[in-house]
This record gives structure tokens, C-alpha cells and sequence, in this order.
């Protein structure tokens, strides 16, 4: 059978100033009809390049500088601008990895998928991508949709000429973990039901397995290794792919992974925090709402010195509000939040310069978290003189480059502006940052999420060396339930702003007891094409929770909310029910 | 654990230099600000351009055509009309420089401020501006100089009036694309106040958008003092300025046009310029916003 996709030795430069950079070098690559090819890679691998010259489009300034790109038998780069267009939609499509910006907002979805050619109808469309209602969802607008729904309707948009060739592009990147698999899964089954060769451009080599039957690793522009999936996972050849399959927690680490040179994993034991260890922080029926919509319904947890405890849920399960309330950034509506030095209810304004500077935030986006103006000494010796740890001019800039080093950076990089930083360097500035205030408790807020996999070790690795060294207490608020394995000592399991289960790291992972974190469990992808999922997939439940009943406990602080499994099943995709019963805390 | 991650290898220049460079990639705006630099030297240099003195007149050389010893003629008052639009620049120039440093400080201020506050704070000042708004400009400009007479002072605060409310709702905008940002949270966590935010975290990063607004109300202001001065409410007579001439002149129009025609060359050359070296600024910057993908 002959290829549809078949890339010749492809190089792609980009012209910066007089001079030439390649971010594509020397790649060959082939998709059949049928199969899924995954180019998996390091952000500034050229992976999106490369998927964007399937459709042969180049973004501006870079230009092809040898080789071919066939799509169907013809040279995409040798089309004429008509020629070109029609093999775009037609021939090859593409799924953007933001549905929500790839979508108009102020279309409805029918007619954006109508718009998007083809004879077929848009419900029967709508129906291929597994919505449910085909009929009503056409008439609603983008907004009107979850993540997963927009991502479907994308879907729909680009299957909507019956093209031969689909290109993925970080397809579920920024969805929550059951959406994501509820979107694979579809997409896996389309390829086989319409034989379409389909292209998978992503990071997260978890997607990479579950999806594709050859993956081909890319760095710096070069092919690193091609091979079937099943081999690449199993035999790894390249030191770089071994690296990179170590670096991926995973969900049954006990502990952070230590990647070595070679790519050997060794498991670094967790710290053992001590039973008299003082609360740091407490948080008691803690209620946060947003105008008259509830978003954290009576949280209870505390952080002790030297702990970490994880907030995990999805998008919207008010884990990153908890932080913001915390960080002082709103004020709760009810409930209480202390510190060992005073109370914590008020927003950062009110609250006194010594308990201010002793809860800090780390954010999780490191290129907006640092102003693009500023040097990054800068925005360090701002809280330094500003919470008044460091004195004089002087005492401040020489504390700065210190808090650099203790991030393991070069303090000469104090100079430099942060667009001239890479991203695991700024978020480790932003880490600097916190630090600046000598605080006590660190709310790191998805820190990991917009890092590269080897990157996103080396920052938990500091985060835990961290919380050693200074006895931090850190909340770590995570989508990741592999990151969380690997760095938290206790476990805080979110569902729409009530917690569903409590408990050590430990007992959570290897016996977890409500069918929620059973269900994201299930969902989480292991890095590894054979992996059978570590729990069975959860019934379908409700909340039972009453007055004075809520808890059921399981020993050793590790407890679930009451719940019942549902009578009916109400199953549609990406919209569960709300199971919780609200107000019952 | 590694300690460095690779840094960029092509670290970008400074960022005035950068700026600078910008800059000069744009045609119309290198020409724009020529012709404003041209306009700010002949307005300095006036008194070594010419020997006439722009106020005293000579009766007996009034309402000459242009020629040997006056290039552009004389007026009504046989005062060298070329002397009194070279001076008149410092006047135009002089006036419209403060009045817009004026507007566009203000504007900035408010515009930021009300980005960051939000709430009920932005709420009542963006009333309070769209009514500002809603009174045609000559006529706030009419009501400020008849209320508080005339004089260089008044003709600030009057054109500040007119056009602060424009530039707080365009600084009000840049600004609300940088106030989400995380930088400006980190700086509310620390629980720092609203001027040291908008001073450190807001204002660099609109400081294009500033310049902008800078150079494109310069040309408005220009016009405006220049209609005020024409309509008699500007400049007293004998200042030499180029509204006032124009009015002056006007009546003579058929016997020296040179008398009315040099001053409006003027304005316009200048405007033209303002205008140039706004549009020109505003693009390549736009452009390099993009290029950057900030």
C-alpha cells in the first residue's frame, strides 16, 4: 500500500535578521491510510512545523529549504494557491489544539461546520463525533459548549469534506483528563470507521501511546528515533527517548523519579514529615463565591510545615480558586482560613506586611507570570525590598542572585529579560520570586502543566528540595495525578468545589475508594501502549451525603464523602450530571 | 539535576535599541518625525532665520507681494509675514507640546488606574467621560476660554478637557489586556497599592501604545489651537501666530494670498508630519508586537 502521507528528507529554515535558522532538518516520515503517525517532541522540536507543511503552509519568514512533502500523490509545495486550497479541508484537515479559539464565537456551530464544505449534513456530522442532540447542539454557540463538546464540534468541522488525511495538533492538550479520553477514543475510532491516515502532533507521550501505531521522537528538527509504538515504549534505542520515557511520572511511583544520563529511573524516597510538625496553614468550611454562583462549597484541609498536600480535580472543581483565596487574592464568603501568625480571611491588602509576606504564589503560566520588561533580578529584588527582608540597594541585589542560585540557576542570568529565558528557567524565577518573602507556606498553583516532560522533573525536583531545605508547607494544585504521585504527601480530591476524598498519597492511590477518583484513575494515560488502567472504571454514582453523615472513613486520615451508585444512567459524553448535592458540607 | 537549562541563543537587543531600530524600519515614520524635527529647529532658530522682528510693524511697507527683501511679503501692518510664521512656530508648537503632555499624562493615569480598579471606580468614570464626550470640542474649548479667559494656561487646561477623556478610553484599553496578566496579580498578592502597580507592572509594557496616542493627538491639539486662535479665542493679537494670521489676514486675501496662504502651509506641514510619524509609529510598533507575540 503506498503511503498518503510520505515526507522526503523536508528541511524548513526561518530567516532571522541575514541569518537562516533550521527548525526542520533532514526528516522523512510516512502515514498509510488507516494508521496513526505520532510526532512526539520537546516544545522547539519543529513538531508543529512540520504538521503545518502537511498542509503546506510555512509560518511567516520560514521557507523549505530541500526536500518534499507528497500528500495524496501530490507536491503540496508545488500546488498553486487554488490547487493548494482545495487539498486543504478536502485532502488534508486539520484539529487545532484550542477548539475554543479555533471556533467563531459569535457563529453557531451548525453553520461553521456547514461552512466548512462537504454534502454532508450537519447532524449526521455531529453525530459521527458522538454529540448527543445533534439537532439542538448546531443551533448553539461556541460558548454554549464544554471543552470536550467544542473539541468534537472541531472535529466535526474538519471531517466535514471526508478528507483523507487528518493532522492532530495537540489535540487534547488543555482538556481534562476523562474529556481527553473520551476525545481519543473517539478519534481512534474514526480513523477506522472513514480509513483515514491520521498525523498526532503532542507532548504528552501518555495521548502518544494510547493513540498511535508509530511514533517517531523529534528533537531540534532532527528525527531522534522511528519506530512501531509497541517497540518504541518497550525497547527504547536513543539515550534521548529513554530520557524522555523516564522523565513521564508515573502513576505508581512512590516517590519523585531521578532520571539519569542514560535514561535508568531511581525512585528518591519521599520526605518524612514529622508527626509534631505545626499546622502551617488551616482552612475550615471554606465557601468562595463568585457573584452568586458557588465555586468552593465548604473545604476543610490543613497544611503542616514541611508537607505537601495536592488539590486535584478537573477544570472548574475550584482547586486554583482555593489558591487565589488563599494567596488573598478574593475573599472567602464563609468558613475560616488561618495561619500560625494570624488570619488569613482577609484579602492580601488588608492582611499585615509579616503574614502577607509568609503565603505566597507560584503561577502556573511562567511567561505571563514575569513582567517582559523587567529583568528577572528585578522582579525578585521587588519583593525582597518590598516585604523588607533585604535592606539597601546592595543587600537586596546580592540576596536576588542567591535566591537564583538556590533555584539552581546561574546568578549572571539576573540581568536578563525573561523573553531571553527558557520556560523551565522563568518558572524557576517565578519559584525565586516567592521565595523573596521568606514565606512559610508555597501555594504552587499548576506549576508543571505548561512544561516540557525532562523540565517538569527538574521543577518538582526543586519544589521538593525546596520544601526540605525550608521547611516549606506546599499546596499543590495539579490536574496531573501521576505528578502528584510523585510529590505529594497527602491527597486532596476536588469534585465542583466539595472535596470527595482525603487521605496519605499512599492509601489514595493504591485503594481509591470514591468512584470520582476511581473515574479519573481509569482516565489518566500511563506512557506505555500496554498499560491496563490501575483501578476498574467506576459505577456511576450520586452523592449521599447528609447532615452530620457526610464522611466515611477508611482509617489513617484517609476518608470519602458518602455516596450511593445512581439508580438511572444518565450517559452523555463530557457533560456528567452534578452529582454533589449542594450546601451539604 | 542539571542546573542550567540552554538559554536562547539569540537574545534580543536592548529594548531601546530595539525601538530605535523598529523605528527606522518604517519609511513614514522617519519622515513624519523629519518633518516635525525640521518644524522644532526653524521654530528655535527663528530670530537667526530672519532679521525682522515679528511684532513691530512698519506701515509703509504694509501689504507687499513677496520679493527681495520679503520673501513672503508683508500684512496689513507691514510686518514681514515670513518673520511671523517662523516665530509663530514656538507658539504653536510651544502650546500644543504642553496641552498634549498634559492630556496624554492625565489621560495615562486615569486610563491605567481604571483598567486596574475596575468595579465601580471605572464604572463612574467611564460615565463621566462618555458626557465629556458627548459636548462637541470647540464648544468645551468656547465655554473653558470664555469662563476663564484666554492665555497660554487656559489653552492647556481647555484642549486637556477635549481630549483627556479619548486617551483614558484608548490607555484604558491597552491597559486591560496587561491587567490580567500574572505579574500584575503577583504584584496585588504582595498586596502592593494602585500606583506602584500601574507605575511598575502597567506602564512599561503600554509605554508604544502611549507614544502613539502621544504623537496622534499632537496633530489634533495643533489644529485645535490653531481654529481657537482663528475664531479669536487663542492667541492675542500681535503674538504671531499662524490661526491668528490666517484670520488676520484673511480680508487681504486677494491682495497679498501669500500672507494667509504661508501660515497655513505651515500648520499643514506640520500636521501632515504629526500625522506621519503616528501612523508610522503605531504600525511598525504593532508589527513588531506581533513579530514578538507579546
Amino acid at each position: 500500500m503506498t503511503p498518503l502521507v510520505c515526507v522526503d528528507s523536508l528541511s524548513v529554515a526561518y530567516r532571522s535578521g541575514a541569518r537562516r535558522i533550521p527548525v526542520v532538518h533532514e526528516v522523512s516520515l510516512q502515514a498509510a491510510a488507516g494508521q496513526t503517525l505520532a510526532l512526539v517532541g520537546e516544545s522547539g522540536s519543529g513538531k508543529s512545523t512540520l504538521a503545518a507543511a502537511l498542509l503546506g503552509h510555512l509560518r511567516h519568514g520560514s521557507q523549505v529549504t530541500g526536500g518534499s512533502v507528497t500528500v495524496d500523490g501530490r507536491d503540496v509545495f508545488a500546488l498553486s494557491a487554488p490547487e493548494l486550497r482545495r487539498l486543504r479541508g478536502r485532502t488534508v484537515a486539520m484539529v487545532a489544539q484550542n477548539a475554543g479559539q479555533a471556533l467563531t464565537p459569535s457563529m453557531r456551530v451548525g453553520r461553521q461546520i456547514a461552512e466548512a464544505g462537504g454534502d454532508i449534513p450537519v447532524t449526521d456530522l455531529l453525530d459521527q463525533v458522538r454529540l448527543p442532540r445533534p439537532a439542538e447542539l448546531a443551533r448553539r454557540y461556541p460558548h454554549e459548549l464544554s471543552g470536550g463538546q467544542q473539541q468534537r464540534v472541531a472535529l466535526a468541522m474538519a471531517l466535514a469534506a471526508r478528507p483523507k488525511v487528518l493532522v492532530l495538533d495537540e489535540p487534547t492538550t488543555g482538556l481534562d483528563v476523562v474529556t481527553q479520553r473520551g476525545v481519543l477514543d473517539l478519534i481512534a475510532a474514526l480513523r477506522d470507521e472513514l480509513g483515514l491516515a491520521a498525523v498526532l502532533v503532542s507532548h504528552d507521550l501518555g495521548v502518544v501511546a494510547h493513540l498511535a501505531d508509530e511514533v517517531c521522537v523529534l528533537k531540534s528538527g532532527r528525527v531522534v528515533e522511528s519506530a512501531p509504538t509497541r517497540q518504541l515504549f518497550a525497547l527504547p534505542e536513543q539515550p534521548y527517548t529513554k530520557r524522555l520515557l523516564a522523565s513521564v511520572p508515573r502513576l505508581d511511583d512512590t516517590g519523585l523519579a531521578l532520571v539519569r544520563e542514560t535514561g535508568e529511573r531511581e525512585i528518591r524516597p519521599r520526605a518524612v514529615v514529622p508527626q509534631d510538625a505545626p499546622v502551617a496553614v488551616s482552612a475550615r468550611d471554606l465557601t468562595v463565591d463568585y457573584g452568586s454562583s458557588r465555586a468552593v462549597h465548604g473545604v476543610s484541609f490543613e497544611v503542616r510545615r514541611g508537607e505537601v498536600l495536592a488539590l486535584v480535580g478537573e477544570s472548574g472543581s475550584g482547586k486554583s480558586t482555593l489558591a487565589w483565596t488563599l494567596a488573598g487574592l478574593r475573599t472567602p464568603s464563609g468558613g475560616t482560613m488561618t495561619h500560625e501568625s494570624g488570619d488569613l480571611a482577609r484579602p492580601a491588602q488588608r492582611r499585615p506586611m509579616s503574614l502577607r509576606r509568609r503565603v505566597q504564589l507560584v503561577f502556573q503560566n511562567a511567561d505571563t507570570s514575569l513582567n517582559p520588561r523587567r529583568s528577572v533580578g528585578d522582579a525578585i529584588r521587588r519583593p525582597l525590598r518590598y516585604f523588607g527582608t533585604a535592606g539597601g540597594r546592595a543587600e537586596s541585589a546580592e540576596r536576588a542572585r542567591r535566591l537564583i542560585a538556590d533555584v539552581r540557576l546561574d546568578p549572571a542570568l539576573a540581568d536578563r529579560l525573561p523573553a531571553q529565558l527558557s520556560g523551565g528557567q522563568r518558572q524557576r524565577i517565578g519559584i525565586a520570586r516567592a521565595l523573596a518573602g521568606e514565606p512559610d507556606v508555597l501555594i504552587a498553583d499548576e506549576i508543571t502543566t505548561a512544561l516540557d516532560v525532562s523540565v517538569q522533573a527538574d521543577v518538582l525536583h526543586l519544589v521538593d528540595d525546596l520544601r526540605r531545605e525550608r521547611d516549606l508547607a506546599c499546596l499543590f494544585i495539579s490536574h496531573d495525578l501521576a505528578v502528584v504521585r510523585g510529590i505529594a504527601d497527602r491527597v486532596v480530591v476536588l469534585r465542583g468545589g466539595v472535596v470527595v476524598e482525603e487521605g496519605p498519597t499512599q492509601a489514595v492511590f493504591s485503594d481509591p475508594r470514591h468512584p470520582y477518583t476511581r473515574q479519573l484513575m481509569a482516565a489518566a494515560l500511563e506512557p506505555d501502549p500496554d498499560a491496563q488502567p490501575p483501578v476498574e472504571s467506576a459505577p456511576d454514582w450520586t452523592d449521599a451525603a447528609q447532615e452530620g453523615e457526610v464522611w466515611t472513613d477508611h482509617a489513617d486520615g484517609h476518608r470519602t464523602r458518602r455516596w450511593r451508585p445512581a439508580d438511572t444512567t444518565p450517559n452523555t459524553p463530557d457533560a456528567p450530571s452534578d452529582p454533589i448535592a449542594e450546601g451539604v458540607t | 539535576m542539571t542546573t542550567l537549562d540552554t538559554a536562547r541563543a539569540d537574545a534580543p537587543a536592548p529594548r531601546a535599541a530595539r525601538a530605535w531600530r523598529t523605528l527606522r524600519s518604517s519609511r513614514t515614520a522617519v519622515v513624519g518625525l523629519a518633518i516635525v524635527a525640521v518644524h522644532v529647529v526653524i521654530a528655535l532658530l527663528a530670530p537667526l532665520l530672519t532679521s525682522y522682528d515679528p511684532i513691530a510693524g512698519n506701515t509703509s511697507q504694509a501689504l507687499l507681494g513677496p520679493g527681495g527683501a520679503h520673501w513672503a511679503g508683508t500684512d496689513q501692518y507691514g510686518r514681514d509675514v515670513l518673520a511671523r510664521v517662523l516665530y509663530g512656530g514656538r507658539y504653536a508648537l510651544g502650546v500644543s507640546v504642553a496641552a498634549t503632555v498634559v492630556s496624554v499624562v492625565l489621560g495615562t493615569v486615569i486610563g491605567c488606574a481604571t483598567a486596574l480598579r475596575g468595579g465601580w471606580f471605572d464604572d463612574l468614570t467611564g460615565r463621566v467621560l462618555d458626557a465629556v464626550l458627548a459636548i462637541p470640542a470647540v464648544l468645551a474649548l468656547l465655554v473653558v476660554v470664555t469662563a476663564l479667559g484666554t492665555g497660554p494656561a487656559v489653552i492647556v487646561l481647555a484642549v486637556a478637557v477635549v481630549f483627556v477623556p479619548q486617551v483614558v478610553r484608548v490607555v484604558r484599553g491597552a491597559a486591560l489586556a496587561v491587567v490580567p496578566a500574572d505579574y500584575v496579580t503577583a504584584a496585588r498578592a504582595r498586596g502592593e497599592g494602585t500606583w506602584p502597580i500601574l507605575r511598575r507592572e502597567v506602564l512599561p509594557n503600554i509605554v508604544d501604545v502611549v507614544c502613539v496616542e502621544f504623537a496622534m493627538r499632537a496633530s489634533w491639539v495643533v489644529l485645535l489651537i490653531s481654529s481657537l486662535s482663528f475664531l479669536g479665542f487663542g492667541a492675542d493679537p500681535p503674538t504671531p501666530d499662524w490661526g491668528l494670521m490666517v484670520a488676520e489676514n484673511r480680508t487681504a486675501i486677494t491682495v497679498v494670498p501669500m500672507a494667509s496662504v504661508a501660515p497655513i502651509i505651515a500648520l499643514a506641514t506640520l500636521v501632515i508630519g504629526l500625522n506621519l510619524a503616528a501612523d508610522g509609529l503605531s504600525k511598525a510598533w504593532g508589527v513588531d508586537r506581533i513579530r514578538e507575540g507579546l
